[in-house]
């Protein structure tokens, strides 16, 4: 503690201290390898269940070979923002989305496009572990055959290669005939993630993927989800504040359908710059 | 303070954690009171009981490690509670250096008192009582969450160290003067060096109520005021020739 002092007297005292500026990223290394590249750009997306307005004019990025978190209450909009994503919504009657969401350039709102070709870049995986009820093998030969047509090894190469990215390969891989529903919960979460990757999406977008599972399962998941970043853009929804904070890398605050806060995962659970951020993630909402 | 928490007993253990501070900062100052009192009054009975009350300091620090333990690891803690709880561990180790700090200026003007009074014995009071307004304010400052006011005192800190060096170059020259005042003048240099370092505690404590309040750490390089620790002192040359 104790050190060597300059004998210079110190005659300047500015008071009062203004608070220490965030370090920034000098302008160059920002360019360079330190911005992660914008794979989804959110422009003001309003959404809309009949006549009950369900987000407010949303716009924020997710970063490539990134996670990011949507957290907030339930009925503040998470879900719906992960639904706008790959257009799910459209199955159902009197929803509808305004804005833009580019991908690529490419505005995915765009009624021009087609919904199936856009769901297999970007793959989804529910709360509630959904296997088919047919077999391990066939629940991932499934979606795979939907989009290509691969000959008996390659297809069982695709299929060994989802699995073991879904870090499930060695629990499964000596009953992969054995019907998908007779694994367990977190083993099912896994095979539907191994089912969504095995189509080689560019997206990957989780709906509370681990709130359903045990501790353990749950870490599985979370590590799944570190090793996935290196491949894809990863968004996800979660209840599990603890859980935002250990797996994303940026993190948006929803309430009542409007962006409250979005930013590095680090400060929104430090040192958000709101006040509902902070009572939000500290337990203080009323 | 923010609003309440969903979870009541969050907050009970939150605020039980802040009396602890408040209850460890009051100790703090009245240990260091009676030490100051010890050595102008020669009370060696006062000062013994100084030095008997440092134990119940390191207590209090104890049950605030086990709370704030506890409530890292129960209630996983986000944003500004976790700065809550992050810088009352810090503060209380603070506090109970500033007690050992006046623990040891008790001890040592027990054995000053044997000695005849000299004069610099005046010198230190004064000193003692500038720590002891920092230390007042910046427990202020903590129990108000006011951070203007640990800035006040974090600035303030560096009359102490003048006081400080001022003292140092007193006593030297006691010493160089007559060196039968070196026994008495160096437990009193080291009762100002002590005085001195409960200075720079209570500034930790400034720099951490900031934090604590505003998120952010206090980088700017604090005044200094003391250069003893780079003096040299040599007889002066021209008179030895």
């Amino acid at each position: 503690m104790e050190q060597l002092q300059t004998m210079s007297p110190v005659t300047a005292r500015p008071l009062p201290i203004e608070p220490a500026a965030r370090p920034e990223q000098p302008a160059e290394a920002t360019a360079t390898a330190e911005a992660p590249a914008i794979k989804v750009e959110i422009r003001n997306v309003s959404f809309f269940y009949g006549k009950f307005q369900a987000l407010k004019d949303i716009s924020l990025p997710l970063y490539d070979r990134n996670v990011t978190a949507f957290i907030g209450p339930s009925g503040c909009g998470k879900s719906t923002l992960l639904r706008v994503l790959n257009r799910i919504y459209e199955l159902y009657p009197g929803h509808l989305a305004t804005g833009e969401v580019l991908v690529g350039g490419e505005n995915i709102l765009d009624p021009g496009l087609d919904p199936n070709r856009l769901r297999a870049r970007i793959g989804m995986v529910f709360q509630k572990p959904t296997p088919f009820p047919m077999s391990v093998y066939e629940n991932i030969a499934f979606g795979i055959r939907l989009y290509e047509r691969l000959p008996k090894s390659e297809l069982d190469d695709r299929i060994e290669s989802a699995l073991r990215r879904a870090a499930l390969w060695d629990e499964v891989k000596d009953k992969l005939r054995q019907s998908g529903l007779r694994l367990s919960g977190g083993q099912q979460q896994r095979l539907c993630i191994a089912r969504a990757i095995a189509i080689e999406p560019e997206i990957l977008l989780l709906d509370e993927p681990a709130s359903a599972l045990d501790p353990i399962s749950t870490q599985r998941i979370e590590e799944l989800i570190a090793e996935l970043k290196a491949d894809y853009c990863i968004a996800i929804v979660t209840h599990n504040m603890q859980q935002a904070a250990r797996s994303s890398d940026y993190t948006a605050f929803l309430y009542s359908g409007e962006l409250v806060e979005f930013d590095e995962t680090e400060r929104i659970f430090t040192h958000p710059t709101k006040r509902r951020t902070e009572d939000y993630i500290t337990g203080r909402f009323g | 303070m923010a609003a309440e928490h969903i979870i009541k007993s969050y907050d009970e253990e939150l605020s039980r954690l802040n009396k602890i501070i408040v209850e460890m900062g009051g100790l703090a100052e009245s240990q260091l009171a009676s030490a100051i009192d010890a050595v102008v009054q020669r009370d060696s009975d006062l000062a013994g009981r100084v030095v008997e009350g440092d134990a119940a300091v390191d207590q209090l620090e104890r049950d605030l490690d086990n709370l704030a333990i506890r409530l890292l690891a129960l209630r996983q803690p986000m944003a500004r509670d976790l700065r809550e709880i992050v810088v009352a561990l810090k503060i209380a180790s603070d506090l109970e250096r500033i007690c050992d700090y006046a623990a040891n200026v008790a001890k040592r003007s027990i054995a000053l008192s044997q000695a005849p009074p000299i004069q610099p014995v005046y010198a230190l009071p004064r000193m003692g009582r500038l720590a002891l307004l920092l230390v007042k304010d910046v427990i202020d400052a903590y129990v108000e969450r006011d951070p203007d006011k640990a800035l006040a005192v974090w600035n303030r800190d560096e009359e102490l160290d003048e006081m400080y060096a001022s003292i140092f170059r007193e006593f030297l020259t006691y010493m160089m003067e007559d060196p039968r005042n070196i026994g008495a003048c160096t437990h009193l240099l080291f009762m100002a060096k002590n005085i001195e370092r409960i200075g720079d505690h209570a500034t930790n404590i400034a720099e951490n109520l900031y934090y604590l309040v505003h998120g952010t750490p206090l980088t700017q390089a604090r005044p200094k005021g003391d250069n003893s620790s780079i003096q040299v002192v040599a007889p002066d040359r021209a008179g030895m020739r």
